[in-house]
């Protein structure tokens, strides 16, 4: 079992988490509210990566990355070397890759919260922020805490976009799941094995704990 | 001028009636605006473009020299600025927060000694103690109503609006709170509109009544001005009681009070035995007519008079009686013709003392 492997994954995943709870929850909260008629564009573009196979967004983030592009060499002035094989440019790919698994939780969330109530909140003479962090958050802590589990669990298990944005370096960017493959590939099934059991049961744990909380915010499985 | 709100507005809807509000409401004293009229009249759109919950199509509201909103300017005050109560129909509770933080949610910017100082008061009046550490969803209807009201209070607003307050409670409830309400709204320094389609509550409440219907206002003025004399046949239509006349109790006995009304006494089911003055609410097919002077019966409340009018819409005429104050009797056509009512005529009109009902004033 690759211990390194683990932890720099836990650690991926976490920061992953904790960036998307700051940034997604600004998104959902103007998702929610928003009535741009076009504001669908955005829905679609923060969906996206349900759909678009891994290599595809890892492919555009890596090109983006790449110090020929303008975001690029932005980056490596600032910095000094190229976010594409670091840890740094793996976390930017992981929040892109995981952003619908936490904005969709909170926009549901958000949107399920009594519109009275937040007309209670003005009248009794409450900013529109104010009143947003002392009602609608506190009464969508579920939905809230489910789309970063939900976030945290799917960046645990990605793959395709590693392998394009990160490649295998070990302690930097090699994470559970290349390690896996690379077990494999290496005729290592027990290593490969024992990595993998530790990945699905705390994925199911995970998912459980999830699952447990809330059963109305956020659910693969139809309602009973 | 300067001390009055003065709304003149027009909301539109893309696929639905456009609400027209018209108000005068004086400010600085106790004074309760009753917009009465059926549902889907629009009363609860013309609350919310008062509070700025939503944005008229036209027009202008001003609350004294400030200008709320103002069509042509495309000037809008914020709910936040309009520094008013809102009362919701189902009262709105932040289920997350206790029966005190509810309360205090408004005041969150003073030091804890002037937030008690300010709720205090509040949570005797309204009969609160013992349940601040509570959550909402742990009150009773009324309980819940009345920590809404104190949420609504505590920021000692300019104006109050009051959605359907009770509506949302069972009927036992909603008798008491009503004349509690009543009070409230009395003893509290700010005007207040109030929304409703029970008569019996804008009765209750009112000092002025504005009665509404399919997005307009139909007649403005003192309750029984508008229950009494209504306008037209359409506002007639909407309050549903055709006599409404303020009286004086003279004695009371045994749950019966004797009230004068004009020159005419008139006994009525009174069983609380408190107030003096009150409204007598008689329904036109509650009043029969009698030929001649009164049967010498022991039977309440024959009341000799005069025809003063007679008016048939279909099957129906409406007699109107001159008894010492104006009652409005509902007979069929046929015996209005069978008994040759004309203006003029003396007739005795009878109505049983369960059919008047009492409103305190």
């Amino acid at each position: 079992m690759n211990w390194q492997a683990i932890v720099l994954t836990l650690e991926l995943a976490g920061l992953t988490a904790l960036i998307l709870l700051a940034v997604g929850i600004p998104i959902a909260y103007w998702l929610t509210n928003s009535r741009w008629r076009w504001k669908f564009l955005v829905e679609s573009v923060v969906a996206l990566p349900l759909v678009l196979p891994p290599t595809v967004l890892g492919f555009y983030v890596l090109v983006a990355m790449s110090p020929t592009s303008i975001l690029g060499r932005w980056y490596q002035a600032m910095v000094g070397h190229p976010l594409a094989f670091t840890f740094e440019g793996l976390v930017v790919a992981s929040v892109l890759y995981s952003l619908p698994f936490a904005v969709q939780p909170f926009t549901s969330a958000f949107g399920a919260v009594d519109r009275r109530l937040v007309e209670a909140s003005w009248t009794l003479g409450v900013a529109p922020i104010a009143t947003f962090f002392r009602i609608t958050l506190p009464l969508s802590v579920a939905g809230v805490v489910t789309g970063v589990v939900l976030s945290f669990a799917h960046t645990l298990g990605e793959f395709g976009v590693v392998l394009m944005i990160g490649g295998n370096i070990p302690g930097v960017t090699r994470t559970v799941s290349i390690d896996i493959y690379d077990e494999v590939q290496a005729m290592n099934y027990d290593g490969a094995g024992q990595t993998a059991l530790v990945l699905l049961a705390f994925s199911f744990f995970v998912l459980s704990v999830v699952y447990a909380v809330n059963r109305n915010v956020w659910a693969a499985w139809p309602m009973k | 001028m300067a001390d009055e709100i003065t709304a003149d507005f027009e909301k539109a809807y893309p696929a639905g009636p456009t609400i027209h509000g018209v108000l005068r409401v004086p400010l600085g004293q106790p004074h309760v605006t009753v917009l009465f009229g059926p549902s889907g009249s629009g009363k609860t759109t013309v609350l919310r473009c008062l509070a700025g919950l939503e944005r008229p199509t036209r027009g202008r509201i001003m609350f004294g020299t400030e200008t709320w909103f103002d069509a042509n300017t495309g000037k809008t005050a914020s709910p936040q600025s309009r520094s008013i109560g809102y009362l919701f129909q189902d009262y709105a509770l932040f289920p997350h927060l206790t029966v005190a933080d509810n309360i205090a949610y408004a005041l969150k910017g003073m030091s804890h000694a002037e937030r008690v100082a300010q709720m205090h008061p509040l949570i005797r009046l309204l009969q609160l103690e013992g349940l601040e550490a509570r959550r909402p969803g742990q009150l009773s209807g009324g309980q819940q109503q009345r920590v809404a009201l104190a949420r609504v209070l505590a920021r000692r607003p300019r104006l109050l609006l009051l959605d359907e307050p009770l509506s949302a409670l069972d009927a036992p409830t909603r008798e008491q709170v009503r004349g509690e309400l009543r009070g409230l709204l009395r003893n509290q320094g700010a005007p207040a509109i109030c929304v409703t389609h029970d008569w019996v509550e804008a009765l209750t409440l009112a000092d002025e009544v504005a009665v509404i219907a399919v997005g307009r206002v139909l007649q403005v003025g003192s309750p029984d001005e508008v229950f009494s004399r209504p306008a037209n046949a359409e506002v007639a239509a909407i309050v549903g009681v055709e006599t409404v006349v303020t009286g004086h109790i003279a004695q009371r006995t045994q749950g019966l009070a004797a009230l004068d009304v004009g020159s005419a006494r008139l006994w009525a089911i009174e069983e609380t035995g408190r107030g003096e003055e009150f409204y007598l609410c008689i329904r036109a097919e509650d009043v029969t007519i009698e030929m001649g002077a009164p049967p010498s019966s022991s039977a309440r409340n024959h009341l000799p008079g005069s025809v003063l009018d007679v008016r048939s819409a279909g099957p129906v005429s409406r007699v109107t009686i001159n008894c010492g104050f104006p009652l409005t009797a509902s007979i069929t056509r046929q015996a209005a013709q069978d008994l040759g009512l004309k203006p003029g005529i003396p007739v005795t009109a009878t109505v049983k003392a369960s059919a008047i009902h009492l409103i305190p004033r």
